[in-house]
């Protein structure tokens, strides 16, 4: 690691669909500055390095350097990967096709559903001799011959250069995999391999398929943006490693994340979820929710203690992906959903006016109402500080189009037509809300929201109001949080292994061995990634549950942990998730062992305390929630709002790339930090809340 | 509630439709997370379902559609055995009575009614039917020749068996020691409490925030929305009356194929299917009690009219059934039910009569649920085993589109197959192969999807169970499509005691094989007027073997892909150019 006194700035870029935010933090003076640039999607890098270049000319200057990406995503989302072939058992080339068989959920009453074509045509997928069983023992032997020649007719007849290669059982016993691998690789030096268990050692083939096609697909992409990426930062003086964010939470060495570049793939939002990790350890909060909105859906995460929770399963476009990502609830609605009246009933979404045409009050051609039209109406956004002033709107034709488009159908009046849009929109985030707190065996009351994103904290304060939750809290330069949350990371990696045996004393002794090699290789890449002893933490855990069941419920290890501590833990952590615990013999599913290097990190820095009472640069009609009628909304600029401010509601406060809206039955306050605290006024908790969290 | 008051509006209607459609979401969360049996947690098969006080389905969760219309029959005739009046706050209801329960013995629903203060009676139930793995029938796994129901396991009429919150440890034994797989089968019992106790609370919730009597309101709303939607999609297909039959294989006491036959009748903004001249109540098990038979008419219409839409009980308020009392689709007691997927086979009749008339309607998928089940004990571990796999089928072409390939039926879209894996660690199993079968897609203009061959050995000896309704006679295609070969499976394939079977039941010694083999589904048009640049691109990745396509399709393929029309093709092209 390096000498952060000498060169003190960390950046922290995220590209998103629109923006690339780019976020300074200053080691000496501790302030944090965000730039800007447009999302240049046919030459990735070019936007990067435009918001860097407003921050830090000269890259020399700089001691961390962390990026979030989505290009692996949109690869998949948008077809745009390498042309794949599969190498597999012989006999069993179609199970990537015939997959789990099930058609998407969203279309269980559609009987003449037409699946998208196979994303590797069955002419590329061979199947070679070699077999290994359940227990890894192996029942028909590998052939090089036979993997060459697949090889050779992907490489040669078929002109592919990305291979993925998947055996069935080959979590518990890789050999043949890892053969395979070394095969191809002799003989065809330039062409991508995939080996399902290098990205994964858990059961279930087509899982595990799935995961290396979607990383043979998305490799050759990464690989040549990042490489590119990194030696345009060099010349502009970079000269500490490049980090490249994880979806599941820490960040890599693009050295790493070139082997690995399956990780990266929902890299963008665990950005924020780690921040959000992060303010809640800082300020103490037992239980937090982070609500990150963006322009076509709302990303949300239970984080219980600090930690947020995780899942060892991902779906991309009904892709599996066995890769630990966070437990993100995504709705399918944000500042672009439409709003219309379907009979009588006022629907939100499923469609999205999307960037183009997008809302009807950007005057490019939408005639429908969008969520934004509805907050133009509302006056909960003011155009003329759209985007920090950096776009036109037109919010009569906004008003317009909810007046005719709804409020006519509806019978009532615009306003409330308007207003009606964020009850039904707030009802669909509220019910997914609740699903992700119910897998806790958690109320959702008993939560605090963390609002960010571009349109978080306009509608945190709402979300909270409709879901009882007393606090929501509002961080600084909410619209780039994801890239706050990046400045935060630390170096992570996960090792896994499915083991399936039976949980008593003999059985945790005899996992020693496996875990003693999990770690090993867990402290190899720590090693690789530049973190020496001390900075290198590894944690153990297993996945337990009741025999027969399958879902399992990861319990941390400490050292010197029996089998009947563990096994307390797991029926605690039962009965708190289902309500029951029973008295059945318990298996072991998966070892796990998550490496974790500590990057030095800026703390939260306190500001200086309000010097006088918050003073409102102006005022604006909206539509108060609390009252359900236009009131007067005094407008702040969050820079006149210090630790000590109390504002009540209703109000707006102002802060170019994003709005917080609080209503007549909420109250502000400002933290020792500045973070924006809505409470609710009548509960009485906001200044102890206040208190706890200074 | 009074007649008179006035509407609520179209937000507050639409708000509160979503937090109870989230009540059911949050009930199937608890349910997979917690779940024993592979059926549930892997193969997803359940059905979730809550109904307001007049017994009105307000929401559901995604599941299998038949399951989801067969508990509406039910909760009905729980009512009618427990009555209302005697049911009280934290009871839960156990039926599997198949002529009540709509589904056989082995699937139990659990039923809760939730009270609010002040209130008489119930004022919603939430119901959770889920597959359980044993029941104590005549043999382990599942039954294929009883020939009543007293065959079939421990049957449930409605009884209590959670009493004020307390599971009532006497029925709960009684399960335990009737059933062969008590471990599981409890444990999944916990599974369905525990989500009838998220959506409970969850529930009550909604009725805190909103007020009872104002979510009754806006569900009734919500219902009759339902209603003119439906309506107005049955009003949009052309009036008449068309019939359809086809046939399941026989019934394992006999081998007489059954006939099923089905009239649909459009009238306005009404539809009357009316199942009466099909076959009368058989000796075997494939019967369908008439919930079974409401269910899988009901999953069908809603595919027809309002596929997008969550579902309530106004989807289905302009469809009419007609069953009568002692059809092979209105089996009464004793009748032998257990293996009455013949529900699946029936399914896509209804298609199969208005396609005559509705030219988007797909051909005929490979018609059945064409699965299997093996059963022993594994010597690794000493322990007995129950394992199921549902496979995929390929699926009818349409107009616009070839059918997909490998996939579940449209009667269970959202079951899925068993990972090879999970089958070879939890079984004394081995896969030789699972691969998709060339040419079993039905030739045409649009080609039926393919079928799925699977290979297994025993590693042990233990018992096969062959599960197949519709492997005698052949998927039906559509103008001018070809018919896809049927699902079967093969034992012992390859040696001289080779035995081609449809639903069957066999031991197998170790090192002993299987073959199960999927039907593809129908074509859709003549075959010669396939696009040859479609027909080329199957040769190359033999979906479609040269020979068939010279055959079927009147192309010669060559290696590189190049194509030559037959002298056939040819002709038939310039007749229909010609006309």
């Amino acid at each position: 690691m390096t000498d952060t006194n000498k060169r003190p700035l960390r950046l922290a870029v995220d590209i998103g669909g629109t923006f690339v935010d780019a976020l300074a933090y200053d080691g000496t003076t501790g302030a944090i500055s965000l730039n800007k640039a447009s999302t240049t999607p046919a030459e990735p890098a070019a936007g990067v390095l435009e918001a860097v270049e407003g921050l830090a000319g000269d890259l020399a200057s700089v001691s961390a350097f962390v990026h979030g990406t989505t290009l692996g995503l949109n690869a998949i989302l948008q077809r745009r990967g390498a042309d794949v072939g599969i190498i597999t058992n012989e006999g069993f080339r179609d199970l990537f096709e015939v997959a789990r068989a099930a058609i998407p959920t969203e279309h269980m009453y559609n009987f003449s559903y037409a699946p998208p074509p196979v994303l590797v045509p069955r002419r590329r997928r061979l199947g070679v001799p070699g077999r290994v069983d359940a227990q890894g023992q192996v029942v028909a032997e590998f052939d090089d011959d036979a993997v060459r020649e697949a090889g050779r007719v992907l490489v040669e007849e078929h002109g592919l250069s990305s291979i993925a290669v998947c055996f069935l059982h080959s979590y518990a016993n890789p050999e043949h995999e890892q053969r395979a691998g070394a095969v191809l690789r002799e003989a065809f030096p330039h062409v991508s391999v995939s080996l399902s268990t290098d990205i994964t050692r858990e059961y279930r083939e087509y899982e595990r398929t799935s995961t290396a096609v979607m990383d043979a697909y998305i490799r050759p992409v990464l690989n040549d943006y990042i490489s590119v990426l990194e030696s345009r930062l060099r010349e502009r003086g970079l000269s500490d490693p490049l980090h490249i964010m994880r979806s599941g939470g820490g960040a890599m060495t693009a050295d790493l994340a070139r082997t690995a570049p399956l990780t990266t793939v929902l890299s963008g939002p665990a950005g924020g979820v780690v921040g959000a990790g992060y303010l809640a350890s800082e300020l103490g909060i037992e239980h937090l929710l982070s609500f990150d909105v963006g322009g076509t859906s709302i990303d949300s995460c239970v984080i219980v203690d600090g930690e947020p929770g995780e899942v060892h399963e991902a779906s991309i476009d009904s892709f599996p992906l066995l890769i630990p990502i966070f437990d993100l609830r995504t709705i399918g609605a944000g500042g672009g959903s439409i709003a219309w009246v379907d009979d009588g009933l006022l629907r939100v979404g499923p469609h999205s006016a999307g960037a183009v045409p997008g809302p009807v009050a950007y005057g490019q051609g939408g005639t429908e109402p969008t969520v934004t039209d509805a907050a133009l109406t509302l006056g909960y956004l003011d155009a003329r500080e759209f985007l920090g002033g950096k776009m036109d709107v037109d919010p009569v034709a906004a008003a317009d189009a909810v007046r005719d488009r709804l409020a006519e159908p509806l019978g009532v009046d615009t306003a409330e037509a308007a207003a009606s849009v964020f009850r039904v929109m707030m009802a669909r985030s509220v019910g997914a809300l609740r699903e992700i707190t119910v897998e806790r065996g958690l109320d959702p009351r008993e939560f605090t929201l963390l609002a960010f994103g571009g349109a978080g904290p306009m509608l945190g304060p709402m979300l909270a109001r409709e879901m009882g939750i007393a606090t929501t809290i509002v961080p600084r330069v909410p619209a780039a949080f994801s890239a706050f949350g990046m400045l935060m990371s630390d170096l992570e990696y996960e090792f896994s292994s499915t083991v399936l045996r039976s949980l008593d004393g003999e059985s945790l002794a005899g996992l020693e061995p496996l875990f003693a090699d999990l770690e090993e290789q867990a402290r190899s890449v720590l090693a690789e990634q530049g973190v020496s002893g001390e900075q290198g933490r590894l944690v153990r855990r297993v996945d337990v549950r009741y025999r027969g069941q399958e879902h399992t419920l990861g319990i941390d290890l400490e050292p010197h942990d029996g089998a009947t501590t563990v096994l307390d833990r797991f029926h605690e952590l039962h009965r708190s998730r289902y309500g029951h615990a029973m008295d059945e013999p318990c298996e072991v599913m998966t070892l796990r062992v998550r490496a974790v290097g500590s990057l030095p990190k800026p703390a939260l820095a306190r500001e200086e305390p309000a010097d006088g009472p918050a003073g409102a640069v102006g005022s604006r009609k909206a539509f108060d929630l609390a009252v359900g009628a236009l009131a007067e909304f005094p407008v702040y600029r969050r820079e006149d709002l210090a630790p000590g401010h109390r504002v009540p509601g209703p109000a707006i406060v102002e802060e170019g790339t994003a709005t917080t809206v609080l209503f007549g039955d909420q109250v502000l306050t400002i933290d020792a930090y500045g973070h924006l605290l809505v409470n609710a006024a009548q509960g009485g908790t906001e200044e102890t809340t206040r208190e706890e969290h200074s | 509630m009074s007649a008179t008051r006035a509407p609520l509006d179209g937000a507050t209607v639409e708000v509160i439709r979503n937090y109870v459609h989230s009540v059911a979401e949050q009930m199937r969360r608890t349910l997979v997370r917690s779940a024993f049996n592979p059926v549930i947690y892997d193969v997803l098969d359940f059905g979730i379902s809550l109904y307001d006080s007049k017994h009105q389905l307000m929401a559901e969760a995604a599941g299998i559609t038949h399951f989801l219309g067969a508990n509406d029959h039910a909760l009905v005739k729980l009512v009618e055995y427990v009555g209302d009046g005697a049911m009280e706050p934290g009871d839960v209801y156990l039926m599997n009575y198949p002529y009540w329960s709509g589904a056989h013995s082995y699937d139990a629903m659990l039923c809760a009614p939730v009270f609010r203060d002040g209130e008489e009676g119930p004022a919603a139930y939430l119901a959770v039917r889920a597959h359980w793995m044993d029941l104590g029938a005549k043999e382990a796994g599942y039954v294929l020749d009883s020939t009543d129901m007293h065959q079939e396991g421990l049957i449930f009429p409605g009884t209590k068996i959670v009493s004020g919150g307390e599971v009532i440890r006497d029925i709960l034994e009684l399960i335990r020691f009737n059933s062969r797989l008590p471990d599981a089968t409890i444990g999944d019992f916990h599974a369905q409490l525990a989500a009838l106790r998220t959506g409970e609370e969850r529930l009550r919730q909604v009725w805190d925030k909103f007020g009872g009597q104002i979510v009754e309101q806006a569900i009734d709303q919500v219902i009759e929305h339902g209603e003119r939607v439906a309506r107005r999609a049955v009003a949009a297909l052309p009036d008449g009356t068309w019939s359809a039959v086809d046939y399941v294989d026989d019934d394992y006491v006999t081998d007489d194929l059954i006939r099923i036959a089905v009239e649909v009748t459009i009238d306005g903004d009404e539809m009357t299917v009316d199942f009466n001249g099909s076959s009368g109540t058989v000796a075997g098990p494939v019967n369908l009690p008439i919930g079974s038979t409401l269910g899988l008419a009901k999953a069908a219409f809603k595919g027809l009219t309002t596929r997008d839409e969550a579902t309530n009980a106004g989807h289905f308020r302009p469809l009419k059934v007609v069953a009568d009392p002692g059809n092979f689709f209105h089996a009464l007691y004793p009748s032998a039910t257990f293996t009455q997927w013949s529900a699946i086979v029936a399914f896509e009749l209804v298609y199969k009569a208005l396609a005559q008339v509705i030219d988007t309607l797909p051909a005929s998928s490979g018609g059945d649920e064409p699965g299997f089940m093996a059963l022993g004990n594994d010597p690794r571990t000493g322990r007995d085993y129950v394992v199921s796999n549902n496979e995929g089928i390929g699926w009818g072409a349409t107009r616009d589109h070839d059918g997909g390939t490998a996939q579940q039926h449209p009667s269970q879209t959202t079951v899925r197959n068993t990972p090879i894996e999970v089958l070879e660690h939890k079984a004394a199993l081995f896969h030789e192969k699972v691969e998709l079968i060339p040419d079993s897609g039905g030739p045409g203009r649009h080609r039926g999807g393919l079928g799925v061959e699977r290979v297994v050995r025993y590693m042990a000896p233990g018992e096969v169970l062959s599960m197949k309704k519709k492997s005698k006679t052949r998927p039906w295609a559509l103008y001018g499509g070809h018919e896809p070969e049927p699902s079967h499976m093969d034992l012992w394939p390859g040696t001289d005691q080779e035995k081609r079977v449809g639903m069957y039941r066999a031991w197998m010694e170790g090192g002993e094989r299987f073959a199960n083999r999927t039907a593809g589904g129908g074509g859709y048009g003549h075959p010669f007027e396939r696009a040859p640049e479609a027909v080329a691109a199957d040769v190359l990745n033999s979906y479609v073997t040269t020979q068939a396509a010279r055959e079927h399709y009147g192309l010669l393929v060559a290696k590189d892909g190049t194509w030559q029309s037959t002298p056939e093709r040819s002709a038939h092209t310039r007749s229909e150019s010609g006309d």
